[in-house]
């Protein structure tokens, strides 16, 4: 007996659209807490010379004299018509300002991302391969130490190494001045973020992968593959790193947002111009509809990643689906 | 006489026993530990003076004689600021960390005692999350309190880094309530926060020990992140992680020492609490590979 597939995309893609109404709602209203005045985003310095009637109307202006949950069923409505307002900070369509640099956090955030899952998943497996030699406790030592070292720091070494003294990378910003079309200056500018990016996150998956794939060595079907005349190299990827792959994989999908936030530090050590540094910006400057919609951004992609490991992880890992089911029969 | 008997009782091959492989006390690590703590407790009589004073007529000095770890843009004595900073650092790592624990041992043991509707609503709502980027939540948090101190950034750290923790506790404390202690507990009449303090804690103390020193490391490195991004400590706090936030104007001025010495203090310390961790974690048990 088999559960009805619609039913169960059905179900997480309710609990989707709950959860991103949800986060909106939490976001706008904790955001209302911040003590800092909107009207100081939009005016600049100009806000202190206003008299205190030019500021009521300016708050009018920009609805932000009614009442909270007012302008918040107003965001909503704007939004579900795909108009998240002005940025107070850039006087553009917020769409537009961040439409302008999500690109960069893409193409950083993405090579980031992939080179992180293949790096890891080949360290973990030559570890496990080669358990207890030298080089095994070489990588795992190196592992704790690059782990011990914040992702800001590493990016400041890196820059005084690197730019300061060898002068050989450039040390901020995605292109240089007037060379925006040019491949190979960008990818000069991203050696540096897209190496933190990786290194920060690098060795825990790598660790992760090498500890299930100890645990899956030590199965007993490990046995029956050696004593049916498979070789080491054949029984650890015919066999058990294709049991632990379903967990790594919607373990990566969950990775994710985890990535995206250590690509935030590393684009405002940088200043690279991509929504990390935005995002900061927004927060210090209070910019409300920025924040807003750079919060349902980050918070969407988090909650879509964690349902799609999720999916992953009950819907591709044969073990699991046939557990199910058989759970569904027994229960009628 | 059947088959059986003839041939005997062949006894089951016998796995090689299980080699508990402990792992060595890291001496090194709580001995390094050791003299940073107490340096930075010690910091009036080993850098006597006021770490804030500018010194402005030494601005941007390499290492010295008269400065051990040389001066920073704004003239002041990195060594003096490096002990009096690693009090601030030190006291945000243990008090959020307190904090955090705190919360994770009620909220765990709560769940782990509430019925069953309840405590698998009360674990979705830690998933939901744990799966947020805590330092995002961090800095979000941080802008909305507005002006930061050691206690405002403690209680943010505090009150986002119990997620884990819990679920530890509560996993234990469901294995843990139906025994025949907690049950005599609850007849005689006892309350909830004395069966946690009576019976359950000292039970999963141990299980959640090395989460909680990796709670001061996480804690410690937060702190530093957001003072340097400048959304943390105002340099006039000195830290570790506010004085990295001069690490920008270092670069121009190609002052290494003022990114590489309270760096290296930072990621000595906390390489120490990662090792003390581990050792804690003891590695569960370690069974010969099949391989």
């Amino acid at each position: 007996m088999k559960r009805n597939p619609f039913a169960y995309y059905g179900k997480k893609l309710a609990v989707f659209f709950l959860s991103v109404l949800v986060l909106s709602a939490a976001v706008f209203f904790v955001a209302q807490l911040a003590p800092t005045d909107p009207l100081l985003a939009y005016y600049g310095e100009r806000t202190e010379k206003m008299s205190v009637e030019e500021k009521a109307q300016a708050r009018a202006r920009l609805g932000l004299d009614a009442p909270v949950g007012v302008q918040y069923l107003r965001w909503l409505e704007n939004a579900a018509r795909g108009e998240f307002g002005i940025s107070y900070q850039y006087k553009q369509s917020v769409t537009t300002v961040i439409g302008k640099r999500i690109g960069n956090t893409l193409i950083l955030g993405g090579l980031g991302f992939v080179l992180t899952f293949v790096g890891s998943l080949l360290l973990g497996v030559l570890c496990a391969w080669k358990e207890d030699s030298l080089l095994d406790k070489l990588l795992c030592r190196l592992g704790t130490v690059m782990s011990a070292i914040p992702e800001f720091w590493l990016s400041l070494v890196l820059i005084l190494i690197f730019c300061v003294r060898l002068r050989w990378l450039p040390s901020s910003g995605a292109y240089s001045v007037g060379k925006a079309k040019d491949l190979a200056d960008r990818a000069v500018h991203l050696i540096l973020p897209l190496v933190v990016v990786i290194l920060g996150h690098l060795w825990y998956y790598a660790y992760l992968i090498r500890n299930r794939l100890l645990e899956e060595v030590r199965a007993d079907y490990v046995l029956l593959c050696k004593s049916k005349g498979l070789s080491k190299r054949q029984i650890l990827f015919g066999h058990c790193l294709r049991n632990t792959l379903p967990t790594y994989i919607s373990l990566m999908a969950i990775s994710v947002p985890h990535i995206l936030g250590g690509t935030y530090i590393v684009e405002t050590v940088f200043s690279y111009p991509g929504v990390g540094t935005l995002s900061y910006e927004a927060a210090r400057m209070a910019d409300y509809n920025m924040l807003m919609v750079l919060s349902m951004l980050t918070g969407v992609t988090v909650i879509f990643c964690n349902l799609l490991g999720q999916i992953i992880n009950e819907r591709i890992d044969p073990r699991i689906r046939a557990e199910e089911e058989r759970e569904v029969a027994r229960n009628g | 006489m059947d088959d059986f008997t003839m041939v005997g009782i062949r006894p089951a091959e016998q796995r090689p026993p299980v080699r508990r492989a402990r792992r060595q006390r890291p001496w090194l690590a709580l001995v390094v530990l050791g003299l940073l703590v107490a340096g930075c407790l010690a910091a009036p009589l080993i850098a006597p003076g006021d770490p804030g004073y500018l010194d402005l007529l030494n601005t941007s000095k390499a290492p010295c004689s008269q400065f051990p770890f040389g001066t920073d843009a704004m003239g002041r004595d990195l060594f003096r600021c490096i002990w009096h900073g690693g009090r601030v650092s030190l006291f945000i790592g243990f008090f959020a960390t307190l904090l955090s624990t705190v919360i994770a041992v009620v909220y765990g043991s709560a769940s782990g005692i509430a019925a069953p509707w309840v405590d698998s609503g009360m674990m979705r709502l830690t998933e939901i999350l744990l799966s947020v980027p805590d330092l995002l939540v961090v800095l979000f948090l941080q802008a909305i309190w507005g002006k930061a101190s050691p206690v405002s950034i403690s209680v943010i750290i505090g009150v986002t880094g119990w997620y884990s923790i819990s679920k530890v506790v509560r996993t234990q404390v469901r294995q843990l309530r139906a025994s025949e202690y907690v049950v005599a507990s609850k007849a005689m009449g006892g309350g909830f926060l004395h069966i946690l303090r009576q019976h359950l804690a000292p039970n999963f103390l141990s299980s959640i020990m090395f989460m909680v020193v990796m709670n001061v490391r996480l804690a410690i490195a937060c702190e530093s992140t957001l003072s340097f991004l400048g959304m943390g400590l105002p340099l006039e706090t000195v830290s570790w992680g506010s004085m990295l936030s001069l690490a920008e104007r270092a670069l121009m001025t190609n002052a290494w020492w003022v990114i590489l010495i309270p760096g290296g203090f930072l990621v000595a310390l906390l390489l120490c609490l990662t090792e003390v961790g581990n050792w804690l974690r003891q590695s569960a048990s370690k069974v010969e590979s099949n391989l």
